[in-house]
């Protein structure tokens, strides 16, 4: 886990790396990685490579970072962990590759030694790394498939800085701060940041399932080793077992791989328990895998008790079923209005969530946790989400009017002149997007239209920043290739869009904050791989197969249980909280139907302006 | 097949014969290029040339200057047909963008476009933002007039890499010459200098904030004499300013100086100050110093980089006169020169780094122009972007 920095001063009229603005940078990360601190310099103090430390695998000093090559050619700086290390170890072991130690990082050594750049392919987990290869005199930059950890570099044309965090490159003190319109447009439009960009011009985040060179030119052009939509496209074309019970075999095994691979640590691993069949049934399962002793935390709401949203009494009925030690914690108005200016502080780019994440990553931590297992990405695996049904409707129904030239934005703009307040602004665009599956996921997961972002962040800003993003075609980006299936398609979007730049972005800032390491094994490259065929063919029944996967099963009422989405009061908390009323400024948001979502999103954005 | 060597089709402003920094960089640029592996032959057609040109680097042909806009477009059109094959197009300044991409699209040669300072300030035509995303690879003077190419163009940043400015050797530290110090009677005085051209069009160089500075430098230092190099339609504005504050008699206009004698009146000075706020880079600030004088810029554009951030000189915010005041007097009570700092500008650097961009843009555009055995094949793998996305572009079955 940890938080890793680098400066490399390529160019040849750059002054050599400025260590105190490195140590800034990494010091600001400070909580990503509170048990170690560590740098390294070239001789010629052209390249700096920063490290905090969350110890979890090989808790000796000798798993301390940036770690060096035994030849002294190669570094890394790295955030993450890699689940299959030891078998990968084996493999370099058998062709007389030495350890020195028992940590995955000195794996990536090795593995970058034998197969360069493309080691990447090799590896299972999350991860963000710096690797210097001194003979090369390059810098390479990796982040894993799904982009679970985080990782932002900037060029200025003569020095390459990254970083886990946005925040941490500003306060190194050497990177603009102008803003990037397109990514403000984004969050606007998204209610996160999309990725490549940032709200900072000269700072973009490595896409995720990319790596990147830089040489003495600088900064390369991104290379994606990884493509979500690309694996549909596979599982489509390859055959799956029709047989239930066959289907039901495979899906267990692939999830139970996946769960025994994410519990490699040397700390306690437990896991963060909602009322849903996701947590719980990575619980079960951790369960098979063989782990005796497991923490599970839930957050409970004073004002729920009692009511059905309440998620405590089905979480702790199975947390007994799976003989856990379980904990549930009350989160109070008052403790939200006490940590607010911490939240968005620690916020690292705009976003609408990750409130969630907060407490419970908080609570976590507050019982002894580490390491915590999480169920996010099982409405992206498993079909769960209102749009695998939605957004095929919307598109079967539009695609012939919504592919008429001009009619789209003919009725948008009369909508939007005669029922400027009235009317939602998404039924507006209708017409206008509804018709493709880009569009249509537009709708479903959009905050903003882009007609009501003028409002918001200016006329200069929306036109440069609408310009430059391209938000339709940069989310049918995503699709390429395009799966046949509406649910590969869906599916697709979803992983690539909402889960990478929003649920994964959250969780990491709301986590690490609290130096808690999440781990995701329903966001994994190879049970998509094992799974997707599986998937592709049962649509959003699989995730049944997930329900049935643990030896000892949940708990009937929580596969039963209609699927409430996960509320929390905290809507109307912030909706009280008088630190929170600049959205009253901007018309479009002080209607009374207006979605909570949309004012929440005007404050951040305000704070982050203002930060 | 690959022919053997590589022609450049340069459409440029001025280059050589040509006077100011562009013309100076334009010159550098492309001898050096001529010089890059495989290059054959760089055809230049300029714009202007006010001077004569007596002899040319080695691998550069300069067609006679086209003055007249539209006549230029088609001077290139023709230049461009009548020297075929093209491997790639050059394009000196962002104005000629537009020309360069068409020309570019119909060669079907890839477009290498460099851009200075004051071409970006402000936001672009449609027609240019269309040129500069088609280039291939756009070099920039500086960081800063990278960053401000950005605010506007979409296009992907690491296709936009930063070649500063480079100087001279005949710049270089030494006595004040005696004649300029008899010409212009500053024995015994300290000598300020601004150098550049004083147009109507180009006030942000901070001759102003100097001027209205001087009063409280000469309050310390009353043999201060602040000596203006160059000359201009926004000269009359700046004496009558000078008189507006007192210090006419501490204000000095050389008029226009032959480029030849620069390098003597840049040892004339005690400080070279320039607090410029649209410095695309400030060739001067390193002409200066290469000549052992301190110097003092601005903060916000350009100028951050001949200074190296403050490494080489002092930065001061252009829009306070305290701060450039406590800079000059600091500057003043530290009289001695220094060697030449910038070492780190040289023209041998300068060249290694064109050739290392040179061989990145070839790669950029797949190879064609650099199929020599000398880059090794990892090099390749390192920069081409992986097949992987081309093959999957298609919609799967």
């Amino acid at each position: 886990m940890c938080g890793i920095a680098g400066i490399y001063a390529y160019h040849y009229a750059a002054n050599a790396v400025d260590r105190g603005e490195l140590r800034r940078i990494r010091d600001h990360m400070a909580a990503r990685g509170p048990d170690g601190l560590g740098e390294w310099y070239s001789q010629d103090e052209r390249v700096g490579f920063g490290h905090r430390r969350l110890t979890i695998i090989d808790l000796s000093e000798r798993g301390a970072q940036p770690m060096m090559s035994g030849d002294g050619k190669l570094v890394v700086t790295f955030n993450g962990e890699i689940y299959n290390y030891r078998q990968l170890r084996a493999s370099l072991e058998a062709k007389g590759r030495q350890f020195r130690t028992q940590t995955d990082t000195e794996v990536l050594l090795h593995l970058y030694a034998e197969k360069g750049e493309a080691m990447v392919h090799d590896l299972r987990g999350m991860f963000a790394f710096g690797l210097w290869d001194a003979e090369k005199n390059a810098l390479l930059l990796a982040r894993d498939p799904y982009g679970i950890k985080p990782l932002y570099y900037a060029d200025d044309g003569w020095t390459v800085r990254f970083a886990s965090q946005v925040k941490a490159l500003l306060a190194g003190g050497k990177v603009s701060r102008d803003p990037e319109p397109a990514g403000w447009v984004g969050f606007c439009l998204f209610g996160s940041v999309p990725e490549p960009f940032t709200t900072y011009q000269e700072i973009r985040a490595l896409p995720a399932g990319s790596t990147l060179w830089v040489d003495r030119v600088g900064a390369h052009q991104t290379k994606q080793y990884f493509s979500i939509a690309d694996i549909y496209c596979q599982a489509e074309a390859a055959s799956s077992p029709a047989n239930e019970q066959e289907q039901q075999l495979n899906a267990r095994e692939a999830l139970l791989d996946s769960v025994r691979h994410h519990l490699v640590a040397d700390v306690p691993v437990g896991a963060f328990l909602s009322s849903g069949i996701d947590s719980g049934a990575l619980v079960g399962l951790m369960r098979d895998a063989g782990q005796r002793e497991i923490q599970t935390v839930t957050v409970a709401f004073e004002e729920f008790r009692g009511r059905m949203e309440d998620e405590a009494p089905i979480a702790a009925e199975i947390a007994s079923r799976y003989g856990t030690r379980h904990a549930t914690r009350v989160v109070t108005e008052q403790e939200f209005h006490n940590d607010l200016p911490r939240i968005l502080e620690a916020m690292d780019q705009p976003t609408i969530d990750g409130l969630n994440t907060w407490f419970v990553s908080k609570a976590a931590r507050e019982f002894g946790l580490k390491v915590a297992i999480s169920g996010l990405g099982g409405d992206e695996l498993f079909g769960g989400y209102p749009s695998f049904r939605d957004v095929p409707r919307w598109v079967r129904t539009l695609a012939i009017p919504g592919n008429l030239p001009v009619l789209g934005d003919l009725t948008r703009w009369l909508f939007t002149t005669a029922f400027p307040r009235s009317l939602n602004p998404k039924a507006a665009g209708l017409l206008k997007y509804g018709g493709s599956y880009a569009g249509a996921y537009f709708l479903r997961r959009g905050l903003f239209m882009p007609w009501e972002l003028q409002a918001l962040i200016g006329a200069d800003t929306a036109r440069l920043g609408l310009r430059r993003l391209k938000p339709i075609q940069h989310i049918a980006a995503v699709l390429k290739p395009k799966p046949r299936t509406s649910f590969g398609r869906i599916a697709t979007l979803e992983s690539s869009m909402y889960m990478r730049n929003q649920l994964l972005r959250d969780t990491d800032w709301a986590s690490m904050a609290h130096s808690l390491e999440v781990r995701v094994p329903l966001v994994d490259n190879t049970l998509l791989n094992q799974f997707a065929s599986i998937a592709a063919k049962n649509g959003s029944q699989s995730k049944r197969l997930l329900a049935s996967s643990p030896r000892v099963p949940l708990p009937p009422k929580v596969i039963e249980r209609p699927k409430t989405g996960f509320t929390t009061p905290i809507q109307s908390w912030l909706q009280r909280d008088n630190r929170i009323q600049e959205w009253r400024r901007v018309p479009s948001l002080t209607a009374d139907k207006c979605a909570w979502a949309r004012r929440w999103a005007f404050q951040v954005s305000a704070a982050a302006a203002a930060a | 097949m690959a022919r053997s060597e590589v022609r450049v089709l340069a459409l440029v402003t001025e280059a050589f014969g040509g006077r100011g920094g562009i013309a100076q960089y334009n010159r550098d640029f492309l001898s050096a290029l001529a010089q890059c592996e495989r290059v054959g032959e760089v055809i230049v057609l300029p714009r202007f040339s006010s001077g004569s040109v007596d002899s040319m680097p080695a691998g550069v042909q300069q067609l006679r200057p086209v003055e007249n806009r539209h006549s230029y477009s088609l001077a290139a059109v023709w230049t461009a047909i009548t020297h075929r094959p093209i491997d790639f197009v050059f394009c000196g300044h962002l104005r000629m963008a537009p020309l360069a991409a068409v020309i570019s699209r119909v060669l079907n040669a890839p477009l290498w476009l460099q851009i200075h300072g004051v071409d970006v300030w402000h936001d672009l035509s449609a027609l240019q933002h269309r040129s500069v995303e088609s280039a291939t690879m756009v070099t920039s003077v500086s960081r800063h007039t990278k960053r401000r190419l950005l605010r506007w163009v979409g296009i992907d940043p690491a296709r936009v890499k930063v070649l500063p400015n480079t100087v001279e050797s005949q710049y270089q530290p030494g006595p004040k010459p005696g004649h300029l110090v008899e010409r212009h009677a500053v024995g015994g005085k300290n000598v300020l200098m601004t150098v550049s051209r004083l147009s109507r069009l180009e006030r942000y160089k901070g001759h102003d904030l100097v001027i209205r500075t001087l009063p409280r430098v000469l309050k310390q230092r009353p043999d201060t004499v602040y000596l203006i190099v160059g000359d201009g339609d926004d000269r009359p504005r700046l004496e009558s300013l000078a008189a507006e504050c007192g210090v006419a008699k501490n204000v000095q206009f050389t008029g226009s100086v032959p480029t030849e004698e620069l390098p003597d009146y840049f040892r004339l000075a005690d400080v070279f100050v320039m607090p410029s706020v649209a410095e695309g880079f400030g060739i001067v600030f390193l002409e200066a110093m290469a000549s052992g004088v301190r110097v003092i810029g601005g903060n916000q554009d350009g100028s951050r980089d001949a200074l190296c951030d403050g490494a080489l000189g002092t930065l001061v915010d252009p829009g306070n006169g305290d701060e450039l005041a406590s800079a000059i007097l600091a500057a003043l009570d530290n009289p001695t020169r220094t060697e030449d700092r910038t070492t780190r500008f040289k023209p041998n650097l300068f060249r290694e780094h064109l050739t290392a961009l040179y061989r990145f843009f070839s790669i950029q555009t797949g190879g064609p122009l650099w199929a020599g055995p000398s880059l090794r094949r990892e090099e390749m793998a390192m920069a081409i972007p992986n097949t992987f996305r081309r093959v999957n572009d298609q919609q799967c079955r």
